[in-house]
């Protein structure tokens, strides 16, 4: 058995993209976080219905004595080419779990929305090559000029006007300039031992580093995962948290997915044993080397994505219960045709309603699909399944992005409920919380036939091969449809 | 009115009207002011706005400063290296194949330098994140730049001066001394975390203090030939720096970041200044007591009654600093930047042991007193070739 740490709030993928309900107005919003923190996000909120006149958007800190005092908002009105678009910027001033408020102010009356955004600096950035070469040539050039007006200083300058240097004066500025050059060499000789070591201290103390999770398996087929220390939290304390709250009901979603093929899928809930440890009693396992994500949220709302590798033999296994589910795919080839059509079981189908343009990255697109028949009528037995209409993952074929979106987004449900929480009584939206997420109200429409589509708005973080589980609950049964695309 | 400045220096100070300052001073003195007082409103900016960007007013401030020093020694190098005037050609000194004053050169690299650390400081942005510290790398690449251009206009000012008659010298020393605190102000905004009152009782904060400062002190003094010359400039410095602290709170400012602990509604300015002018006097008095004995003795001296004096004078300073008497507009003990959460306002208003231990403590004393016999001996050195700076 192996471990190895990775990343936070998905893997790879640290942009939120959200639709939700401010008031009356419906938005659909993208953060992009920034890489380093503190840093500028950027964000884009479009609206659903017309007449916003103006959006007042702010971002402060879900939990914590931060979360009492947000600053003043900033004022954005609709761009000038469409009435209904909003675009700006937001200063991150620290990592944690921040919530950006947005206020819809128009014609239906105003209305608020907290969006959960986790912030954590990602990577330090390497010199660009270009900007490398100029830095260094100023810096040559600089060192030249200064030791030669150094020099011309202790040669001329006590000289009066007309007089010329001798040639004692002469040598004697140039052992100044010598002195000088040693003494400037030494200075930049030191400056680069400190800038070395501060970049590094930095660095070590604001880029977000996963708690290690340990994946070990017993002769009873059972999987035992343990959530190692993470300096970066246990230093955030008050704006992270380290206890765990449920999202969707768990305290962890584990996905096991064979590499490389990605042709066994499994999607489980743990049941917390400590402080730190969960155990499974595995389904039946089809042997082979597994990635392991575990899903958590923090009790503050941020969200951590476990990373781990395992060897797992052939399980007989207990049948799947309550939650849990599997899926069986075709290998997951550079060479694999992107399908628009999933089979189910019972000889249903989930159709991949994609528009006809190529797939591109970093950028919103909507992702529905709907569920069929064996005769091709869209089905009226879909449920929900944890309480949302469904649920999708996305990952890269090289595993370096997972994302586990839902129809309201990439943001976790948990982290969602505390923010609207912190909205008050005195917050213009008279809503619940969480009721106007579209799979907390279709959970709450159980007892109406559920449509038959469910669509996810989400954003592939870079170019590649993706593959996408998505999965919804049709007559008691989770099914999972397996999906490929190629993104440019 | 006699003729200020002699005939034959460069530049053609002959077309200037016989009792004016040069231009270029008044120049070299507007830019340094702009950016020392840039430099103290970008410093009050951070902590009662937050919102970073390159456009600030404070950023303006010491852009312009450096580029108006830049641009005006740029233009004494180039009318001095293609005048067809001789005795402008051999009157300054040559970098390069150009001709000009030496503090023209050094203020045009230091613009050069402010200039490199700019997209030095973009990177580093991206890639550690926006400012949280005074001293960055790039914010000490832009340090270096602003100290080159400030010395530069002093060796500017000084070369001028050294070469002025009386009357002219007398104006010229008063532009001097002034430009003088300016620099000493510039330099205490620099080391300004080590001169809050809580570290009074360490040793840390007379490290510090004699780190540096009396090299600055020692040379102007003694480069402006006046008796009480540290004392003027130390006690210019202390105007300046409560004059921020009084007038800055004036303007109405809210924090465009969060979290808002603290609710400003104004400006918040840097703290009183530290009482420099009473060790500056002791230092005076020394100097000119002991100004025909070897330099180390004069140093050593020096230190010992700057340190003294400054010990005397901060410790029950420090004390009344941290007491509820402090927490008024005029001493300013009341002002907290918007990050500060009340709950840690207690700690302006209590001692920090920056040495753990009484061993610590006294050796802290130790390289106070060693780095003020080396800086002022560096000071004296300096001091005494500013004084016969012609070019």
């Amino acid at each position: 058995m192996t471990l190895a740490p990775v990343c936070a709030a998905h893997v790879g993928s640290p942009d939120v993209y959200f639709q939700g309900d401010a008031g009356p107005y419906h938005l659909v919003v993208m953060i992009r976080t920034p890489q380093m923190i503190p840093g500028v996000a950027e964000f884009e909120i479009s609206s659903d219905t017309p007449g916003i006149r103006e959006i007042k958007i702010v971002p402060l800190y879900i939990a914590g004595e931060g979360s009492k005092y947000p600053p003043p908002p900033d004022i954005v009105n609709p761009s000038a080419g469409d009435p209904q678009f909003f675009s700006g910027k937001l200063w991150l001033m620290g990592s944690g779990s921040w919530q950006v408020r947005i206020e819809a102010n128009g014609d239906k009356g105003s209305g608020t929305v907290a969006v959960p955004v986790p912030a954590y600096a990602r990577n330090t950035l390497a010199m660009q090559r270009g900007l490398g070469f100029l830095l260094f040539g100023l810096m040559l050039l600089l060192v030249i000029a200064i030791v030669s007006i150094v020099g011309a200083a202790k040669r001329e300058g006590q000289l009066q006007s007309g007089e010329q240097p001798t040639p004692r004066q002469r040598r004697s500025a140039r052992l100044v300039m010598a002195a000088a050059l040693v003494a400037v060499v030494g200075i930049l000789a030191l400056g680069n031992m400190w800038w070395r070591v501060s970049a590094a201290k930095r660095a070590n103390r604001m880029i977000y580093v996963a708690p290690k999770l340990g994946v070990t398996l017993d002769p009873a087929g059972r999987m035992n995962l343990e959530i190692g220390d993470s300096k970066w939290h246990s230093s955030r304390a008050d704006i992270v948290g380290t206890a765990l709250i449920p999202d969707h009901g768990h305290l962890m979603h584990l996905f096991l997915i064979r590499e490389p093929a990605m042709d066994r899928f499994y999607h489980l809930h743990p049941d917390r044993s400590g402080l730190t440890t969960f155990t499974d009693d595995l389904p039946p396992i089809a042997g082979g080397h597994y990635k392991v994500f575990a899903d958590i949220v923090r009790a503050s709302g941020f969200p951590d994505t476990l990373v781990a590798d395992v060897d797992l033999p052939d399980l007989p296994g207990k049948p799947l219960t309550g939650d849990d589910a599997e899926a069986n795919a075709p290998a997951l080839t550079e060479s694999a045709r992107p399908n628009t059509s999933a089979p189910l079981s019972n000889g249903a189908r989930m159709i991949w309603e994609r528009e006809a343009m190529p797939l591109v990255s970093d950028r919103l697109l909507w992702f529905k699909f709907r569920v069929e028949d064996t005769s091709g009528q869209p089905v009226t037995s879909l449920e929900p399944y944890m309480g949302m209409a469904g649920h999708a993952e996305f990952i890269r074929s090289d595993f370096s992005v997972f994302a586990h979106v839902h129809p309201d987004g990439s943001i976790p449900m948990a982290a969602y409920t505390l923010a609207e929480a912190t909205l008050g009584a005195d917050s213009s939206s008279d809503k619940a919380p969480a009721e106007d997420m579209p799979g907390m109200a279709m959970m709450k429409s159980s007892g109406t036939p559920m449509p038959s589509e469910v669509s996810f708005p989400y954003g592939f973080p870079k170019p590649g091969l993706y593959r996408i589980f998505v999965q919804v609950k049709r007559a008691g049964k989770i099914e999972t449809g397996v999906f490929d695309a190629k993104v440019n | 009115m006699a003729q200020t400045v002699s005939r034959s220096v460069p530049y053609d100070l002959s077309r200037e009207r016989a009792s004016a300052i040069p231009w270029f001073i008044w120049s070299g003195i507007v830019a340094v002011s702009s950016i020392a007082f840039g430099l103290y409103w970008d410093i009050s900016w951070h902590q009662t706005i937050g919102r970073d960007t390159f456009w600030t007013p404070a950023h303006l401030a010491i852009h312009f400063g450096g580029i108006l020093a830049a641009f005006t020694c740029s233009y004494l190098i180039f009318s001095n290296t293609f005048s067809r005037d001789p005795a402008a050609q051999s009157a300054g000194v040559r970098v390069w194949g150009f001709r000009g004053p030496v503090g023209a050169f050094l203020t045009a690299w230091g613009g050069v330098t402010m200039l490199t650390s700019a997209p030095f400081d973009n990177w580093w942005h991206n890639s550690f994140g926006l400012d949280v510290e005074i001293l960055s790398p790039p914010h000490v690449v832009l340090g270096i730049g602003i100290l080159a251009v400030s010395t530069g206009v002093v060796l500017l000012l000084v070369s001028v001066m050294n070469r002025a008659d009386s009357d002219a010298r007398a104006k010229l020393s008063r532009l001097f001394l002034y430009l003088c605190g300016v620099l000493i102000f510039q330099h205490m905004i620099l080391v300004s975390e080590y001169n809050d009152p809580t570290l009074m009782h360490s040793a840390i904060f007379y490290t510090v203090a004699a780190l540096g400062t009396p090299t600055l002190l020692v040379a102007y003094a003694r480069a402006s030939g006046h008796r009480y010359g540290a004392t003027i400039i130390a006690s210019i410095y202390m105007l300046l720096t409560a004059a921020g602290l009084w007038i800055l709170p004036l303007f109405s400012a809210h924090p465009r970041l969060g979290p808002v602990y603290t609710n400003v509604t104004h400006m918040v300015p840097m703290a009183f200044p530290i009482l420099l002018a009473p060790a500056a006097f002791g230092l005076d008095v020394v100097l000119n007591r002991f100004s025909n004995r070897s330099r180390w003795l004069q140093a050593v001296l020096a230190a010992t009654a700057y340190l003294a004096i400054l010990v005397i004078v901060s410790w029950p300073w420090g004390d009344f600093m941290i007491s509820p008497a402090a927490r008024n507009w005029f001493f300013g003990q009341n002002y907290f930047a918007y990050q500060v959460p009340p709950s840690e306002y207690h700690l302006a208003w209590e001692f920090e042991r920056f040495e753990p231990t009484r061993a610590q403590f006294a050796m802290g004393f130790v390289y106070a007193w060693v780095s003020g016999v080396a800086s002022f001996f560096v000071g004296i050195i300096f001091g005494n070739w500013l004084s016969r700076l012609r070019r």
